[in-house]
């Protein structure tokens, strides 16, 4: 009854068609061009419905639950291009706690990598997480060429994306070896690379579990990383690798010593830095 | 370029219009003839923030550059306001972070090795981590916190000194730190034209005995209204203090003001009029009734204080702290200033889930007074929207709920005082110094996230002109028990409100809905 009465209170206001008065402000800029994949999942209004679930649902569960501590968002407060975002990757709860954690404006124009053999051999299971977390399929075997073909049309038309480069799930916590696709990838798109790393997901819901437990997590996002003039894409996947383990290792210890001013410039953004 | 305020008259093709509900919203249908005051459209946002500060810093107003005050052997203190403004939460990055960070890049060109931030939270709860953290973005804090960013402690007996007195009487004190230093720069974020200027800097680093010369009933009285500062007595004496702070540290004000853009695109049909609600904004609020009238309580809360609104930067000026905040005032007004024409007997008010005292709390029924009668109701400059003797009905659930963390006063106020007596002038004499002054209210203020034990006596202070105007108070939707231990009246809707409200004011009323937030200042003229 309560709908109904809503419902009619709101059609009171109906005007299908009528004259609009034009003079509201131009909603924010902020949202990038619509995406040049044409994938569903992103695009109108399943965009906006994700928007939504994301931010009235799966990030209040996430911060609930995991009572996530963020350290280094603002790597990506300034992030103009379009990013890779790289972590380990110890469990199913890593994607929508890395997506809590990400600014609001990064997280809506983040794609995430899910194994495409796990999620996509079903195909209700696949729409779903494409709706939820605006997944797409990466295929762990085979098939490299399309995988980082698609990833990278991702890439140039806007999206971050945020991939597990060591192609699966960490049965203890311990980080596996990456796989070179991330250079590769970064080296076709000349995108930076920035490294996160997540801690304590494997207690809210290690593998072979199908449910949360709450459990406190850390999440560190670090500097962005640029491919060196001349480094070829293993050298750079072994640098992004060993970022991510840095951040994992730096959790009980302050990453720089020294007075304030040493501290402040070595956190100092290499764009805003070089601006200077 | 947005659109002025607005008034508009209610006839047959007027959409019913929106009412906050604490945690809710809610479709209301008002008398034909009924008017409702709109705030204008956000202001258009400066380009390019960051260039818009540098250049502030550099060319400040009756000061000298900042750079040119900065010396390596100096004891710099910086102090920022705290998380009781803007409402909702800024997005990040806020505009403290923004100020802060080129304050502290210059600080660090200049070599300064000893940089204190203080939050300036006053009397106001100590933030926790990831507030301040909110605030003043990561990479200050990783740099800075905890032993050289913190919040001020006004309880401290060893970090606050009196200063000196005013000449009406008025005690000063100020954090020691502050006191002592060198240079004491202030960032401050005028989100209304209540804040900013002299107040920040006497009440946010003051304690107790510095607060207290101006939040009593009597100058709350005289203070007509607090958003119209040289109508205030609140700001008068505030002024008489911080030229006293002038005097004793050298000061170097910066100030910015953001426009009135505090709903994020999800909650877009709460920033606009509900005659420009286009389909999608009616099935937003269709879905956030039908959701918010469903979920539990603790859920609702959860999801409205993570809305963070995408306030743009309107202005920011920095030097002396007159000048500087009267030209923040002049963009300020331009933003909030509403032009309305003469009182009227009845004016509506939607209590929204937020006001400055319950960020990522419960607004208590103390709050929903103070929110309602004490800032709501002020947001006038000449007279009240509502006239002598009016009524004002207030749209809020106003349960019997507080967050035992934050407000442990408010619950003893709520339970004690108000039990006894309703007046704010005896509640002042017979019971301020009882909580101000209890141990275990600044244990909880000093070593947990407890607002100051005096907090709800202020809150209700702050309602104490509204009370001694208005003939009466209605709470449409409020818990029965608790409104009337509030001391007002209470209605299931709206239509037998203003019934009961003929009452006071006689058949035929006119009736004004003040459709706020976003917040404007109403011009009675």
């Amino acid at each position: 009854m309560s709908l109904l009465r809503d419902v009619r209170a709101v059609r009171a206001g109906w005007r299908w068609g009528g004259v609009r008065p034009a003079t509201w402000a131009a909603a924010a800029p902020g949202l990038p061009e619509p995406s040049t994949n044409l994938d569903w999942a992103r695009q109108e209004p399943i965009r906006s419905l994700r928007w939504a679930l994301q931010r009235g649902l799966a990030v209040p569960f996430a911060r609930a639950v995991t009572g996530l501590h963020v350290e280094g968002a603002d790597w990506l407060r300034d992030q103009e291009r379009p990013v890779l975002l790289v972590s380990n990757h110890v469990s199913h709860a890593d994607t929508v706690v890395l997506l809590a954690a990400l600014p609001d404006r990064a997280r809506e124009r983040t794609v995430v990598g899910a194994a495409a053999d796990y999620f996509y051999g079903r195909p209700w299971l696949g729409r779903v997480v494409s709706l939820w977390l605006n997944t797409f399929p990466f295929a762990r075997h085979g098939g490299a060429q399309a995988v980082l073909h698609s990833s990278s049309q991702l890439l140039k038309s806007g999206w971050n994306l945020l991939i597990y480069p060591e192609g699966t799930r960490s049965l203890d916590g311990r980080m596996g070896e990456f796989l070179p696709g991330v250079g590769h990838l970064a080296n076709e798109t000349r995108s930076p690379v920035v490294p996160m790393h997540v801690r304590g997901t494997h207690r809210v819901m290690p593998k072979g579990r199908r449910f949360f437990m709450p459990a406190p997590v850390d999440v560190r996002i670090g500097r962005p990383l640029e491919r060196r003039q001349g480094e070829g894409s293993r050298a750079f996947t072994r640098r992004v690798e060993d970022a991510v383990r840095d951040l994992g290792r730096g959790s009980d210890e302050p990453r720089v010593v020294g007075d304030w001013i040493e501290r402040w410039r070595a956190s100092a953004h290499p764009r805003r830095a070089s601006a200077r | 370029m947005g659109r002025p305020g607005a008034v508009i008259e209610i006839d047959r093709n007027t959409p019913p219009v929106l009412f906050h509900y604490g945690e809710g919203v809610r479709l209301e249908r008002l008398p034909l003839g009924s008017r409702v005051v709109y705030a204008p459209d956000p202001i258009e946002p400066v380009a390019h923030p960051e260039r818009a500060i540098r250049r502030a810093l550099a060319h400040p107003v009756e000061d000298d550059p900042l750079k040119a005050l900065l010396r390596p052997d100096m004891r710099l203190t910086i102090a920022f306001d705290d998380l009781s403004l803007p409402l909702p939460p800024m997005a990040q990055p806020d505009v403290r972070q923004l100020v802060l960070e080129e304050v502290i890049e210059m600080a660090a060109e200049a070599g300064v090795e000893d940089v204190h931030l203080v939050a300036a939270n006053s009397l106001h709860r100590r933030m926790t981590e990831d507030e301040i953290r909110h605030i003043v973005g990561d990479r200050i804090f990783s740099t800075f916190y905890p032993d050289h960013l913190y919040n001020h402690d006004a309880e401290d007996p060893e970090g606050n000194v009196l200063i000196g007195t005013t000449s009406r009487g008025e005690e000063v004190t100020l954090s020691k730190r502050a006191a002592e230093s060198d240079l004491l720069v202030y960032v401050n974020l005028t989100f209304v034209p209540m804040d900013g200027g002299h107040k920040s800097l006497a009440t946010g680093l003051g304690s107790y005995r510095s607060v207290r010369a101006h939040h009593t009933v009597d100058t709350l009285l005289h203070s007509r209204s607090y958003f119209h500062p040289p109508d205030s007595a609140l700001h008068h004496s505030c002024i008489r203090q911080g030229q006293l702070i002038e005097d004793t540290v050298r000061c170097f004000h910066i100030e910015t003001s953001v426009n009135n853009h505090s709903f994020p695109a999800i909650a877009n049909f709460m920033q606009k009029r509900e005659t420009d609600w286009t389909p999608a904004d009616q099935a937003a609020f269709l879905a956030v009734k039908q959701l918010t009238d469903l979920a539990p309580a603790d859920v609702k809360r959860a999801v409205f204080h993570s809305m963070r609104a995408p306030y743009g930067l309107t202005a920011v000026h920095a030097g002396q702290v007159d000048a500087v905040h009267d030209r923040i005032l002049e963009t300020v007004n331009r933003q909030m200033l509403v032009e309305v024409e003469g009182q009227t007997d009845i004016v509506t008010i939607g209590i929204p889930y937020l006001g400055p005292y319950n960020v990522n709390a419960i607004m208590n029924p103390v709050l929903v007074v103070c929110m309602g009668l004490g800032y709501l109701f002020n947001t006038y400059r000449g007279r009240p929207v509502v006239r002598e003797g009016g009524v004002v009905i207030l749209s809020h659930p106003c349960r019997n709920e507080f967050d035992s963390v934050q407000h442990p006063s408010y619950v003893d106020f709520y339970d004690e005082v108000l039990s006894d007596t309703l007046n704010p002038a005896e509640i002042e004499t017979r019971y301020e110094k009882c909580f101000a002054e209890d141990p275990w209210y600044r244990q909880l203020y000093r070593r947990s996230h407890a607002y100051h034990g005096v907090h709800p006596f202020y809150a209700w202070y702050w309602a104490a002109h509204a009370m001694q105007h208005v003939g009466d108070v209605i709470v449409v939707g409020g818990e029965r028990e608790t409104v009337h231990h509030l001391g007002f009246k209470c209605a299931t809707t709206l239509e037998d409100a203003l019934e009961m409200a003929e009452q006071t004011v006689g058949r035929y009323p006119s009736v004004t809905h003040l459709r706020l937030p976003p917040l404007f200042v109403a011009d009675v003229k």
